[in-house]
């Protein structure tokens, strides 16, 4: 908190603004998973975040898993070197996928070489991270229902000459067969830039 | 009555008066007629008239006393009559107040004998109200009371209707009271037979009472049998435990030795265990350091190779000095060359803008130049042309007048002819059908020349024409061909910008739906991913699921098969945790266990009963088959002396030979209604009779 304070007298640094916007990954994945009934509701435990209140998993498995891929989109927003993050979520049966969470982040490269902080405020951060958060939890009410058991994946958008950390491996982009997109807010710090859209896929019966 | 009085002795007065004067005035009068002459006569008359005047003197002052007495009188009359007018004034004023008053008083009565009056006549008008009311209450009251009378009547006839169902009702009582009678003396009959059926039910419940009492003690006593058969057993299990337990104490010292043995190696594997991951910590820190050093050796060879070719490069570096003659000798000398070359640069480039500027301005006004020269030259042409044409019209036009001339000289030698000959001569009607014939003829004229001057005129500008179309067919041509190479590419730039925005499109929609350069980027994800998980989950799941499906196919075939139940099925049956079905076995075990010591305990327990009533009553009966039953008896003749019976209620009895057998209908009749007949039956076994005593025994073993 200390630093954040700090920040908010200073302005916003690189190393601020991925912390930023990986703490946005984290709440908006929760969130997601809540909202499309991936888990059950019971695993949820309520926080307060961004002036909301925010539901986040309590299965140990799950947490460690986004911590991790947290931490290293934290690294790899400090590199500027991520354009991407999807939340892919398809049936365990078939395997198909059903829907797709894109966050794509444009990274401004020259505040690394920069030494002063950016002029942003987090107030106003925070409040475009509510309001995304916010059409994330309205978006319920278009997405079609979600009937079969599914299971999600995290798939991260990096730089072709990036190094490819353990445990990480490439994997395809997963698309929609037929899908139909909806573009959601995006929110800034100046450095990084969050556009956020969804896909699902459409009903064959309409 | 004074005044009046004065009055009248006033008249009175004045009366004498007048009749002394009168009589005077005779006398007067009586003594002047005789005598005398005249003179006497005269002085007589003067005398009489002194007389007179004297008299009349005095009488006037007679008159004047009087009067004055009179009024002297007449004042005192007046002033008592004054005052007696003011005395009856005050009286007439006091009787006119009196009078007043009692007007007052009377107009006061008047009022109120009108007032009363009106009351009197309100009242009046009240009452008489009153006795319009009265009369029409009367009229109702009398309605009413009519209509009462009526309803009365009605009721008349009712009470008479009514007493005569009365009469019916008593009737009927009386009857009624009657089987009331008869019927209480029924009922003292049926209580006296209650009483006697209490007093009998009493005494049932009594004997009830004292059978439960029997039946308790029966119970209480089978509880106890029940307590000590438990004991009993317990006893045993603690029998079994005792030596279960004796057993397992002989265990103990060699389970101790055992445990501590294994304590030992537990805590020696703990910190064996200890070691080895201590020991792997070390050696994944080693092998890291290891793939460090590997790494940095590489780097270290990469970075030697650069070395050297840095060094190459410093040394060319270094050689440029001696090659290119400049007096470099260090990178800054190097550096100020590159940068003032790169001004130099900068400044030719500057010049090379302006002067490609200034040579496309001058570009610009040669062409303009050129395009003005287009015109005019164009401008020429057709001002030349319009000259031609206006040449040719003119000389039309010439043409025209010398011939309208010559047409001119030719009427009006042919008018001067006519006209030279009309004079001489009138043939005017030849001269005007003449005349008509001429102008038609002129008119005629005049139309062809209008019509061969239009086709000269149209030849003259078709040829101009093709002179025209020969100058310019070139440059049309050449216009014509860029016009269409214009158009065409303005239809290819079209579709080309078409096909961009479709593409861009395309693009966007697929960036949307998460579409990548494969060039620039790659798509990472973790291995142990939610997904994948799940995935191996349920392919477990299925795998699992197939396993039982098999294994519980082939108990189904080997259960229709009729097999006994191999030992690796008898686990499939429930897909249930090892824990439940060791439960369920212990369970199986102690109830089984259990059923083994309730059949041993009984067995005793009954041969105990056989034995004990054996004993007592000195009748055994023995089940033979089903069905049949065998009693023997102590005192029998003989030892093998038994008699065999059947149950009828079951099966048809049959003689059996060689045995004394009781008539089914025997049997039947010595089952037992109460326990007290039952005693009765016991007490005469001990007599020894033996038939009797058979079927009791009989009926023993039944209940």
């Amino acid at each position: 908190m200390a630093k954040q304070l700090g920040r908010d007298q200073q302005g916003i640094t690189l190393r601020g603004s991925a912390e930023i916007v990986a703490e946005f990954f984290f709440y908006g994945i929760n969130s997601i998973l809540y909202q499309r009934g991936i888990y059950p509701p019971e695993t949820f435990t309520r926080v307060q975040k961004y002036g909301l209140t925010l539901l986040i998993t309590t299965d140990p498995e799950l947490k460690n898993y986004l911590n991790n891929v947290v931490e290293q989109m934290k690294e790899w927003l400090y590199k500027c070197s991520v354009q991407r993050l999807v939340v892919v979520i398809s049936s365990i049966e078939n395997n198909d996928v059903l829907e797709r969470w894109q966050f794509d982040i444009e990274c401004d490269r020259t505040a690394k070489d920069e030494s002063a902080p950016r002029e942003k405020t987090q107030k106003a951060i925070q409040d475009e991270i509510r309001s995304v958060i916010r059409q994330i939890t309205a978006t319920v009410t278009f997405l079609p229902l979600l009937e079969a058991a599914c299971a999600f994946d995290l798939l991260i958008y990096t730089d072709k000459d990036l190094a490819v950390p353990e445990k990480w491996e490439e994997s395809g982009p997963q698309f929609i067969a037929n899908s139909e997109e909806v573009c959601l807010r995006s929110f800034t710090t100046t450095i990084h830039k969050v556009n956020s859209t969804v896909a699902y896929k459409k009903d064959s019966f309409p | 009555m004074e005044d009046l009085e004065n009055n009248t002795t006033v008249f009175s007065t004045l009366r004498s008066l007048n009749n002394f004067i009168s009589q005077r005035m005779e006398g007067v009068s009586g003594l002047a007629t005789p005598g005398s002459s005249q003179s006497s006569l005269q002085i007589q008359y003067q005398q009489r008239v002194q007389l007179e005047e004297q008299a009349g003197q005095i009488h006037s002052k007679s008159q004047l006393l009087q009067v004055e007495r009179e009024k002297m009188q007449m004042e005192l009359s007046h002033k008592r009559a004054r005052i007696e007018l003011e005395k009856a004034a005050t009286t007439n004023a006091r009787n006119y107040e009196r009078e007043a008053d009692r007007n007052q008083e009377l107009l006061t009565r008047i009022k109120q004998y009108q007032e009363r009056e009106t009351e009197a006549e309100n009242k009046l008008k009240e009452q008489m109200e009153m006795n319009k009311s009265y009369k029409k209450s009367m009229e109702t009251m009398s309605k009413k009371l009519q209509e009462k009378e009526s309803k009365l009547a009605e009721a008349n006839e009712t009470i008479t209707i009514l007493k005569g169902k009365i009469s019916e009702l008593q009737w009927n009582i009386m009857n009624q009271e009657m089987q009331m009678t008869s019927q209480d003396s029924q009922k003292q009959e049926l209580m006296e037979q209650l009483d006697v059926q209490q007093k009998k039910w009493q005494e049932a419940s009594q004997q009830i009472q004292t059978l439960q009492a029997g039946q308790s003690l029966l119970a209480e006593y089978e509880q106890k049998i029940k307590d000590l058969e438990q004991k009993l057993s317990q006893q045993e299990h603690d029998a079994v435990i005792v030596k279960n337990m004796k057993a397992e104490l002989a265990r103990f010292p060699k389970m101790e030795r055992e445990l501590r043995q294994l304590r030992e190696e537990n805590a020696y594997f703990r910190e064996m265990k200890e070691n080895n991951g201590l020991l792997k910590e070390e050696v994944e820190g080693l092998q890291r350091k290891l793939e460090r050093y590997e790494k940095v050796q590489a780097q270290l060879v990469t970075v030697e190779l650069e070395n050297e070719k840095l060094l190459g490069k410093l040394k060319s570096w270094e050689k440029l000095d001696q090659s290119t003659g400049l007096n470099i000798r260090t990178p800054d000398d190097l550096s100020r060359q590159i940068v003032a070359l790169q001004q130099r640069e900068l400044v030719l480039k500057e010049q090379n803008s302006t002067i490609t500027n200034s040579a496309r301005m001058l570009e610009k006004a040669r062409q303009q130049l050129q395009e003005e020269i287009l015109r005019v030259q164009s401008q020429l042409l057709d001002e030349k042309k319009k000259r031609e044409q206006h040449e040719a019209l003119v000389r039309r036009l010439q043409k025209r007048v010398l011939l309208l001339t010559k047409e001119r000289d030719g009427m009006r030698a042919i008018l001067e002819s006519y006209d030279s000959e009309l004079t001489p001569s009138e043939h005017s009607p030849q001269l005007s059908r003449r005349m008509r014939e001429a102008e038609e003829m002129v008119q005629k004229l005049h139309a062809h020349n209008t019509e061969l001057e239009l086709e000269v005129e149209m030849k003259v500008l078709k040829s101009q024409e093709c002179t025209a179309e020969q100058s310019t067919v070139v440059t049309k041509e050449e216009v014509d061909t860029l016009r269409l190479k214009i158009e065409e590419l303005e239809a290819e730039r079209s579709k080309l910008e078409e096909e961009n925005r479709s593409l861009e499109m395309k693009l966007e929609k697929l960036t949307v739906q998460g579409d990548y350069d494969p060039s620039r980027t790659k798509v990472l994800h973790l291995s142990m991913n939610p997904a994948s998980l799940a995935k191996q989950q349920r392919k477990e799941e299925q795998q699992q699921l197939q396993e039982e499906c098999e294994r519980l196919r082939e108990l189904v075939r080997v259960l229709e098969g009729g097999g006994a139940i191999p030992g690796n099925l008898e686990g499939v049956g429930g897909f249930q945790s090892p824990q439940e079905v060791a439960e369920l076995k212990k369970q199986v075990e102690s109830a089984e266990l259990k059923n083994q010591r309730l059949k041993e305990v009984f067995q005793t327990k009954i041969q105990e009963f056989r034995k004990v009533c054996y004993t007592l009553t000195g009748y055994q009966i023995d089940i033979t088959t089903e069905n049949q039953y065998r009693l023997t008896s102590i005192y029998a003749e003989h030892q093998g002396d038994c008699l065999l019976f059947k149950d009828c209620a079951r099966t048809s009895s049959l003689p059996m030979p060689g045995h004394i057998d009781i008539p089914s209908s025997y049997t039947e009749v010595w089952k037992p209604k109460c326990s007290s007949e039952r005693k009765l039956m016991s007490k005469t076994i001990r007599e020894g009779s033996w038939r009797r005593d058979v079927g009791l025994a009989f009926l023993l073993f039944c209940a």
